[in-house]
């Protein structure tokens, strides 16, 4: 019995390892060095522990900046996606012709770089030569300055996000909607339901856990989002760090000003708030299955 | 309400599922669909209710031709066989969404959903959701959603197939109180010959998308018209060898059965229940080669003439493997069937 044990913790091992030194280290490390005051990367070295690396962030125009431009993010990234995500698998899912052809190409996002895509839609949203503004012309709207103008950064990178996010959850909600029974669709049938009404009263229903999961999932990687950022402004934060995000703050805090301290201050305050966001979920999401 | 469908047929590339199928349901009758599984049952019922569309056929809900019309429109009420239950609604609520769905106010849809619940022993279950219930009382929920609406025609898919033995008889039963209580048209398909006997007025024994015989159980039973159903029917099924008849009298090998007149010699199928034999001190010699006791009866194998046959006889008969014992057979208790397996007589 000993033994064996043993035999199955040497199996762990390297993947615990791994995780030991990669995950869990830098995490520690990244609390403690958020108390560090005049920390120095080099030996090691701090002056005291207190609260300053704090007081410099909340203090710090940008990273309210940040967090509120990460906050707007997310409220309209993550239902938008799912919105428009659960529209299209219900699509997807119907009787139509190209379906497979259809389910790779929204899926395609998903596996694409998105540093690829990023260069894409930076051509897309191009003020004098982009396919958005050239599509806008045709209702009459004059060009929009997407990326150039600190009043529509940030809605730029919304919009190209939410295309983005869709990918993974049009996946899982065509993955969900193949688990509702199709009797319940012909009971629906015969009982004279309303199309709007199946989808209400079965299908929204029936997928909802895959619903919550695309929430949770979609609002974690909401607040994470940098690589978005990075690839759509070619390596800046926007016009005037317009579209700057609490991960482009904390890679910029660290990387380009060597503020250790205030960068991993930033990064335990995004940590508590995705924590917080995704207990509130569950415990609304325990109670509703309940 | 009186259902006719005439030569009803669906196709699925070059596999007919339903073939031609001629059957007239009269009001307020139940009749079981009988059959193997593809014998084309399902799909009949399914056309019934408007969810498959036949490939070619009529069917006609009293003098209405309801074939293009669709589901909601055909005043049907259909239990599907895993009930298929809103699984997010309380029972009241599932009861009452075909009434919700037509406009009809919540009050009233909320007493008819009650009257309905009475109907099939459900008060004081409506606060539950179907995962909370057993089957069989998810059962009676499917038929009161079914019926709460007031169809014409109820459609049953395999009612009893989710449920374990015992449930089966009680609602089986329970069934045939609903479809008496409220006088409806009623068909459902089984597999299951007992099943359909029980409870149905009439039967419609199906293989390979044909209709083999419609009668009422004992008719069909003790008459069946080929030798497909005389095999469906019947458990322990029915023997069957080939018999030869010469000189006015039926033989099984060299062992004669019966003197018989009026029939040319030949070879024919002969069948013979099991509990069509009788033991009896003129009858023929056979050895007991396997005996089975399955409570009220007894099975014995035995081979006559080198044919591998059953016997039922009654358990208290005295007998072990290897003993010997002499049979006949009942008058009028030897079917035989032509070539093409339809029923000559019985001898």
């Amino acid at each position: 019995m000993e033994k064996k044990s043993l035999k199955g913790y040497l199996y762990l091992l390297p993947a615990l390892i791994i995780i030991l030194v990669f995950t869990i280290y830098p995490l520690i490390k990244a609390v403690l060095m958020s108390f560090y005051e005049g920390y120095s990367i080099i030996n090691g070295s701090f002056d005291a522990i207190g609260l300053g690396n704090y007081k410099e962030l909340f203090s710090d125009k940008v990273f309210r900046k940040a967090l509120t431009n990460t906050s707007i993010y997310v409220v309209f990234v993550v239902p938008c996606s799912i919105l428009l995500s659960l529209l299209i698998a219900v699509l997807l899912n119907s009787k139509i012709r190209c379906k497979g052809m259809f389910q790779t190409l929204f899926f395609l996002p998903y596996v694409t770089s998105v540093i690829a895509i990023g260069i894409v839609w930076s051509w897309i949203f191009n003020s004098n030569y982009g396919l958005l503004n050239y599509v806008l012309s045709w209702f009459g709207i004059e060009a929009v300055p997407w990326l150039n103008s600190p009043d529509y950064a940030l809605m730029a990178l919304i919009i190209f996000s939410i295309w983005k996010s869709m990918a993974f959850d049009i996946l899982i909600f065509l993955a969900g909607l193949q688990t509702i029974s199709p009797d319940l669709y012909n009971a629906a049938r015969v009982d004279a339901t309303p199309k709007w009404r199946v989808f209400l009263k079965i299908t929204v229903p029936g997928i909802s856990p895959m619903i919550a999961y695309a929430f949770i999932m979609g609002m974690i990687n909401a607040f994470k989002v940098y690589n978005e950022v990075f690839s759509l402004f070619k390596s800046s934060a926007g016009p005037a760090n317009s579209a700057i995000t609490v991960v482009y703050y904390i890679y910029d805090k660290f990387y380009n000003s060597a503020d250790y301290g205030v960068a991993s201050a930033a990064a335990v305050v995004l940590f508590v708030i995705i924590l917080a966001l995704t207990m509130i979920q569950r415990a609304v999401s325990d109670k509703k299955t309940a | 309400m009186e259902i006719r469908i005439e030569n009803l047929t669906k196709a699925y590339g070059d596999f007919r599922a339903v073939d031609g199928m001629n059957l007239t349901i009269c009001d307020g009758e139940l009749v079981g669909l009988l059959g193997p599984s593809g014998c084309g049952k399902s799909t009949t019922l399914f056309m019934l209710a408007g969810l498959t569309e036949p490939t070619d056929g009529k069917i006609f809900f009293g003098d209405k031709d309801v074939t293009k019309i669709p589901p909601e429109e055909r005043e049907i009420g259909l239990v599907f066989q895993n009930y298929a239950l809103y699984p997010h609604m309380t029972v009241e609520e599932n009861i009452m969404f075909p009434l919700i769905n037509r406009k009809v106010n919540k009050k009233e849809a909320k007493e008819r959903a009650y009257e309905m619940a009475k109907l099939v022993h459900l008060e004081g279950l409506m606060d539950r959701k179907p995962k909370a219930l057993s089957g069989g009382q998810q059962q009676r929920v499917a038929i009161a959603r079914a019926l709460v609406k007031k169809p014409k025609v109820l459609l049953l898919d395999e009612p009893l197939s989710n449920l374990d033995a015992k449930l089966r008889i009680e609602t089986r039963e329970e069934i045939r109180r609903i479809q008496q209580e409220v006088g409806i048209t009623t068909i459902f398909v089984t597999h299951d010959q007992e099943e359909a006997m029980s409870i149905s007025d009439k039967i419609a024994v199906m293989d390979k998308g044909v209709v083999q015989q419609y009668e009422v159980p004992q008719s069909m039973y003790l008459e069946p018209e080929n030798l497909f159903v005389a095999q469906f029917l019947g458990m322990p099924e029915i023997n069957t060898f080939s018999a030869v008849v010469k000189d006015g009298a039926i033989y099984c090998g060299q062992v004669k059965l019966r003197e018989i007149s009026g029939l040319s010699d030949g070879t024919y199928t002969a069948g013979i229940r099991p509990e069509s034999f009788e033991v009896r001190e003129d009858g023929f010699a056979v050895e007991a080669a396997h005996v089975r006791m399955t409570g009220r009866d007894l099975l014995i194998y035995f081979t006559l003439d080198k044919e591998p046959l059953r016997v039922l006889a009654h358990s208290d008969l005295q007998i072990e493997k290897g003993g010997a014992f002499k049979l006949g057979v009942r008058q009028n208790q030897i079917m035989l069937f032509d070539a093409d397996g339809s029923m000559i007589g019985k001898y």
